[in-house]
């Protein structure tokens, strides 16, 4: 290795090593990357206190009926059904032993009509609504069963009717359950938009850095010191390994809480993570950073100050918004001209490969490399652009400099 | 040793530098050699910065050559330089003794050895108490003693200056001009653009004047007030002729009785004047050939006075 490359690597490794840890230690990034598991743990509590498995059983419901039609009410074990008179029933309510009353007047069978009588002179109160939601389906349970006995039908047809099936599914290699869509779906989704999330968060991290050591004047005692080729390096892979922690820890969070999440939510216990998809999805979250923190790194040279800077980048931003708006199409039709085109373009490649991945069981492996190698000539062009531009307008304070030296940067040797 | 017998800090042969249509620095020239202070001046625009990150490789020459320690200026050359720019400022969230820590760093220093001087020359200038808080807690004075300390801190060969007194409290500039002349006295070569000419005549050993990047003067600073001399004489005594006519030398003369400043004609000089004034019959006790200040210089060499091509 010679002296300049050793000169290189180590001026990069000091601006590295810096970058990277102010930004971790920063209150930001600390309140940043406890975010989701603190959510996490909310989420799990959360879900606990609320478990309907784990609540006190509200009171059965209690119904008081007056049945005047020709059905004869079948009553299972266990419901808490009174029959009486109509006019025993109003007296009941009058007295208070009864809300209200249900009557079954005797032309039900043909209209299928029942009547709730209330206490006149006051409207339902959210608490009668509750229990009139009980007494409903307690009602429609007698009522069912007594319908099936009247028609005479045998015992057995009557248990299929009321419980129609019991589903499960089975692998055509008798292995396995599919997972839900949930699992199946919808979580590795929201775990590949995690990774769409953090290329822009740490991009941000990058575009903030610029921008501050040019609006704080420190970027020229930098550059009398750091050549811009190492200086920008030093900070992508510095500020690159900042986001990677940020979404190690999370990832990590995840896969530790899985296992108490899925007690409380039966559709998580058919997820896992494919290794492979796993790299992949870190592959294209190294080379989405590295393609877009190079564009952010020379928005933030360009930009006049922070704003501005924001402004631009936002424009960025929409690129690797796209293939979320056409996430009905991955999930509905993968093999989609669409979802290919999508997965090439170096600047949606990064979010449309994510999303591929989570819906489809194997990746697609011709489509994965031709879009990583999209992305990672783009990434190295656009650092090589970047850097240029960023030697030649980083100086330029509360200036917005001409398109015309943009380009004469970009396009000039050495 | 006379300062052109030292060996050379920077060369800048024949540089030209343009943005969009405006040619910045146009064809320059000039040296600086170790153990010499060079005052760069020139009125705003001229091209003064433009040159000094020439120098420091911030950006590259259109044209010309330019050599830091005999090379090209790279990283080698970056490492053996302070700079001290006169947009400057600190991360404002970061510790001064950080801030110094992670500029000796890019200087070449190991950590260690940058924290350990960047807290000796901390304590020494007074900011003990300053090491452990943020620049956004610091006091504007104290910004300038850290980011003067950043400039010396990995000890350069050269040291270049780009308005290093604009801004500062007199007690910071006390200090800069104690530590020019220090970098001088220990054998570094310094470039310090300015345009505070009394501090430039008091600190420079050799002025490089420029104007709309070209250049008007350049050399050691006796010489070039020598060389704008010539054009005005004062005079003290009894009996100093009040007629102009009598002194074919003089173009117009400013005082009174006891004390005057003649200004001769082009092609005259002090001697032909002091002959006609002895046979004029004045009694002249004082003769002194005015020393123009550079202020004055600047001023006349910028306006165009042909003199100014004389001490190129």
């Amino acid at each position: 290795m010679n002296g300049r490359r050793r000169s290189f690597l180590r001026l990069m490794s000091v601006v590295a090593r810096r970058d990277y840890l102010r930004t971790v230690r920063r209150r930001g990034f600390l309140i940043g990357t406890l975010l989701l598991p603190a959510a996490i743990a909310g989420f799990t509590l959360l879900s606990a206190l609320f478990n309907p498995a784990l609540q006190p059983s509200p009171p059965p419901a209690e119904v008081t009926v007056a049945n005047e039609s020709t059905v004869a009410l079948i009553v299972p074990t266990g419901v808490q059904l009174r029959q009486m008179s109509r006019q025993e029933g109003l007296a009941a309510m009058e007295s208070g032993q009864a809300g209200e009353l249900y009557l079954i007047p005797a032309s039900y069978p043909a209209t299928a009509a029942i009547q709730r009588l209330t206490p006149g002179g006051r409207s339902p109160s959210i608490e009668d609504l509750q229990r009139w939601s009980g007494q409903e389906q307690v009602l429609s349970a007698v009522l069912r069963l007594s319908l099936l006995a009247d028609a005479e039908l045998p015992p057995p047809v009557v248990e299929r009717l009321l419980a129609p099936y019991q589903i499960s599914t089975v692998g055509t290699d008798g292995e396995t359950p599919t997972p839900g869509f949930e699992a199946g779906f919808l979580l590795p989704y929201v775990f590949t938009l995690l990774f769409v999330f953090s290329i822009f968060i740490t991009s941000g991290y990058l575009l903030q850095s610029v921008t501050e050591e040019k609006e704080s004047r420190v970027v020229e005692i930098v550059l009398s010191s750091v050549p811009s080729q190492p200086l920008m390096a030093g900070k992508i892979v510095g500020l690159g390994a900042a986001g990677l922690t940020q979404v190690l820890i999370w990832v990590a969070t995840a896969l530790a809480a899985l296992p108490f999440m899925s007690e409380r939510m039966p559709a998580l216990r058919g997820l896992s993570i494919d290794p492979i998809v796993f790299v992949l999805a870190l592959a294209f979250f190294v080379s989405g950073y590295l393609a877009y923190g190079a564009i952010f790194a020379a928005i933030g040279a360009l930009a006049p100050g922070t704003r501005e800077a924001q402004q631009y980048s936002g424009f960025f931003g929409f690129f690797a918004v796209i293939p979320m708006i056409f996430a009905g199409v991955f999930f509905a039709d993968p093999g989609s001209p669409i979802v290919t085109v999508l997965s090439l373009i170096p600047l949606t490649a990064p979010a449309a490969m994510l999303q591929l991945l989570a819906v489809l069981p194997e990746p697609p492996w011709p489509l994965v490399i031709a879009s990583l190698t999209s992305v990672t000539v783009f990434a190295v062009l656009a650092a090589i652009a970047a850097s240029r531009v960023f030697r030649a307008t980083l100086l330029l304070y509360g200036v917005r400099p001409s398109l015309g030296r943009i380009v004469g940067a970009i396009t000039a040797r050495g | 040793m006379t300062v052109t017998q030292r060996p050379l800090a920077v060369a800048v042969d024949n540089v030209s530098k343009r943005f969009g249509r405006v040619d910045v620095v146009a064809g320059l020239s000039f040296d600086v050699r170790a153990g010499e202070v060079l005052g760069f001046l020139g009125p705003n625009g001229a091209g003064k910065t433009t040159m000094m990150r020439m120098i420091l490789d911030i950006i590259r020459p259109d044209a010309g050559r330019i050599e830091v320690f005999g090379a090209a200026p790279g990283l080698e050359q970056q490492h053996r330089v302070g700079y001290l720019p006169e947009e400057r400022g600190l991360y404002r969230d970061v510790t001064a003794l950080d801030t110094l820590t992670y500029f000796g760093a890019l200087k070449g220093l190991s950590g260690s050895e940058a924290r350990r001087r960047g807290e000796r020359l901390l304590r020494e200038l007074g900011l003990g108490d300053a090491l452990h808080k943020k620049a956004g807690e610091l006091s504007r004075g104290m910004h300038q003693k850290v980011q003067v300390i950043a400039t010396v801190l990995h000890v350069p060969d050269l040291l270049i200056l780009d308005e290093p007194f604009s801004g500062l409290d007199p007690v910071n500039a006390q200090l800069l001009r104690q530590l020019v002349l220090d970098q001088r006295e220990r054998g570094a070569a310094v470039v310090m653009s300015t345009h505070d000419m009394n501090e430039a005549q008091a600190l420079c050993d050799r002025i490089l004047l420029i104007d709309r990047g070209r250049r008007l003067i350049f050399g050691g600073v006796a010489d070039v007030q020598r060389a704008f001399s010539s054009g005005a004489v004062d005079v003290r005594g009894e009996r100093l002729p009040s007629n102009l006519g009598a002194l074919r030398s003089v173009a117009d003369a400013v005082g009174a009785d006891g004390s005057v400043r003649y200004l001769l004609r082009p092609g005259a000089n002090a001697t032909d004047l002091f002959r006609e004034l002895a046979a004029s019959g004045a009694d002249v006790s004082r003769f002194e050939v005015a020393t123009p200040t550079l202020n004055e210089i600047f001023i006349r060499a910028v306006a165009g006075d042909e003199r100014a091509a004389l001490v190129q």
